[in-house]
């Protein structure tokens, strides 16, 4: 009976209201469901599971900052020989290792301090610090013994500092010329507003005195399969293998705060979720004292009518909780396009069917709390005379 | 003041269906104050009573009606024949039975199997079809569901609305939803039926339809009707009259007419 009530109210006589209970608890579960897959998203490093993964291997000393900044930390040494290595693993596409260094370039009268980041222009390694390392000559050609190519790729900002333009000269450090091969307008991954260049590792390793032991301070690794996470552990013993977006995602949010998020989304959102329905769903009850009464008078008991009410107020819960939850699984999939389009190259949010159940679940437990405090007001109401 | 149904039932030792005796109920007029309140000096509300020691017994086969004007007790008296409150004084006895010696969930049972109220606004459940609205006691009694089925819509036709069943009450007349509220009233087959005001939102055409459907109902049990509508009275075997709360002289002293002694329809009385 309570269920054909229920439907009846939600085709005929209470339509609006009934729409707006399960508009609400689908609204709050929406956001809760988004929020959690963001915060699950952040702590998971969900993009392990993309078809297109990156990892970068970086020193422990260094491992909570970005390794893009962090330039002045221990250095992994024999970098040429340990990339080739990792390339004649079967799942490997391309590793290179990457240094970093502040150093000064001069162009003209221009003289400006720049992240100068080297690596080894691996086919298909594709944007370094949000620079497209691919207009550099392909792989290291001085360390393979050619001569020194003289190549630099400058961001935008830098080039803008340093009023240099494509086929321009630059000075590093008052003594190596460079040409510049190309300005691209990427983003770096230490600041959008940050001067940086790309030149190829071994020639860096030239001008910083590094070039004797092979050193570099962390390495990029391509791949399709997440399994090989594992193997480059064992790589460096002390060292932490994250993903490319998580690496990024760090930045702006750590794993535990992540799940923190998570959980205060949680509390927040059955928090909100139960003050809705309770207030929607006793303004409902406030409307229909009058059956309650009548029922009370008829002879229907308490329990029965505790039984309608609960049974109405679950069944009005879950469905919100199902729509919200579809809702909320086609938000996390806008939020990563967004994030992508304007934050991270990779999705940042947890995508899975289980946060429809997730979204259910939270709705159930609105129900549940909801309960007591609406059987409360059943209680009152079903007094006396109608 | 007895009539002819009630004589014959204390003649061979039955008790009535339902007996007042000494009923008193008064009402507080306004909100207390609360313990802040008193702190503050704030006097407790004004007692008003709405009933003061009314004594009326309704045997079964018998219909009696309350007559009285608006605000003169016949809802409260109706409330305590029903058992919906309880009195300050005096008790009322359900076959034999004090209903103030039993608790409160003993109370409702005995509304649910053995009472059948109609109010003078329907007070049906909007959100539910007529038969449902009907077969509502008989879910709380735990019939089956193609039994509730059978003899709601078995009740719907005796009061002519077999074609209407499934009709929600925002789609009935106003007479139309009054012979559900009946319906519903008499599913469980009651012993006793309490009516307040039947006809008072009704119009006259549709009033004398629903007077002959409770006219008809007397047979198998006790009714009983408040109303200040002559048409509605003049069904009655017997009229009392109330006054501020307490019977009239004539009603008190048994002088009214007998199971029989009908008013023709239109006779103030």
């Amino acid at each position: 009976m309570a269920l054909g009530q229920l439907a009846s109210r939600a085709m005929n006589t209470d339509r609006k209201r009934v729409l707006f209970t399960v508009l609400g608890v689908t609204a709050v579960v929406a956001l809760l469901v988004v929020v959690t897959g963001m915060g699950l998203g952040l702590a998971m490093e969900t993009t392990v599971y993309d078809e297109d993964v990156d990892y970068w291997i970086v020193p422990d000393a260094g491992g909570e900052d970005s390794p893009l900044v962090a330039t002045d930390g221990p250095a992994f040494s024999d970098a040429h020989e340990t990339a080739t290595d990792l390339e004649t693993h079967p799942d490997i596409e391309y590793a290179s290792p990457i240094a970093t260094e502040v150093l000064r370039l001069e162009h003209d009268d221009r003289s400006e301090y720049v992240l100068v980041v080297g690596v080894v222009s691996t086919p298909g390694i594709g944007e370094i610090v949000g620079l497209d390392a691919g207009a550099l000559t392909p792989n290291d050609p001085f360390h393979d013994g050619d001569t020194r190519t003289g190549e630099l790729v400058l961001s935008e900002t830098g080039a803008s500092l340093l009023e240099a333009d494509e086929d321009d000269t630059i000075e590093i450090d008052g003594e190596e010329s460079v040409s510049v091969v190309a300005v691209d307008d990427g983003r770096s991954a230490g600041g959008a507003n940050m001067p940086v260049a790309l030149v190829h590792l071994s020639e860096l390793q030239a001008m910083t005195g590094g070039e004797e032991a092979d050193l570099a301070d962390q390495f990029v690794v391509g791949t399709t399969d997440p399994a090989v996470k594992d193997d480059l552990e064992d790589v460096y013993p002390q060292s932490t293998v994250y993903t490319r977006e998580g690496l990024l995602a760090t930045e702006t949010m750590d794993g535990d705060l992540s799940l923190a998020l998570s959980l205060t989304a949680f509390v927040v959102a059955i928090s909100i979720g139960t003050l809705f329905v309770v207030t929607t769903m006793g303004l409902e009850l406030l409307a229909n004292r009058r059956e309650f009464a009548t029922l009370s008078a008829l002879g229907v008991s308490t329990v029965s009518q505790f039984r309608l009410v609960g049974i109405q107020t679950v069944v009005l819960t879950a469905v919100g909780g199902f729509l919200g939850g579809v809702a909320g699984y086609f938000g996390v999939h806008l939020v990563n396009e967004l994030a992508m389009a304007v934050v991270t190259s990779g999705p940042i949010a947890l995508v899975s069917p289980l946060l429809i159940g997730y979204g259910l679940l939270a709705a159930l437990v609105i129900g549940l709390v909801s309960i007591p405090i609406l059987l409360a007001i059943t209680r009152r109401l079903s007094r006396g005379a109608p | 003041m007895t009539s002819r149904s009630a004589r014959a039932s204390d003649d061979e030792g039955d008790p009535p269906t339902v007996s007042a005796i000494g009923l008193t109920k008064r009402y507080t007029r306004g909100s207390h104050p609360g313990f802040v309140g008193r702190l503050l000096g704030r006097s407790a509300p004004p007692m008003v009573t709405a009933i003061d020691d009314v004594s009326l017994s309704v045997a079964a086969g018998e219909t009696v009606a309350i007559s009285g004007p608006s605000g003169s007790g016949k809802t409260t008296l109706l409330h305590h024949l029903a058992g919906l409150e309880q009195p300050d004084e005096g008790t009322v006895r359900f076959q034999g039975t004090d209903l103030g010696t039993r608790s409160r969930r003993q109370r409702r049972r005995r509304r649910l199997e053995n009472v059948g109220i109609v109010f003078q606004r329907f007070h049906l459940i909007d959100s539910l079809s007529a038969r449902a609205n009907v077969a509502l006691p008989l879910v709380e009694l735990g019939v089956p569901a193609g039994e509730r089925k059978r003899r709601a819509s078995a009740v719907l036709e005796r009061v002519d609305l077999g074609d209407r069943t499934d009709h929600l009450p925002g789609e009935l007349s106003g007479g139309e939803q009054q012979r559900v509220a009946i319906a519903r009233a008499l599913v469980t087959d009651p012993d006793l039926l309490v009516a307040d005001e039947p006809t008072g939102e009704l119009d006259t055409a549709t009033s004398r339809r629903v007077l002959e459907l409770l006219s008809s109902l007397a047979p198998d049990r006790a009714v009983v009707i408040a109303s200040h509508d002559r048409e509605t009275l003049a069904i009655a075997d017997r009229r009392v009259r109330l006054r501020d709360g307490r019977l009239d002289a004539e009603s008190a002293t048994g002088t009214g007419a007998a199971p029989g002694d009908k008013v023709v329809p239109g006779d103030p009385g």
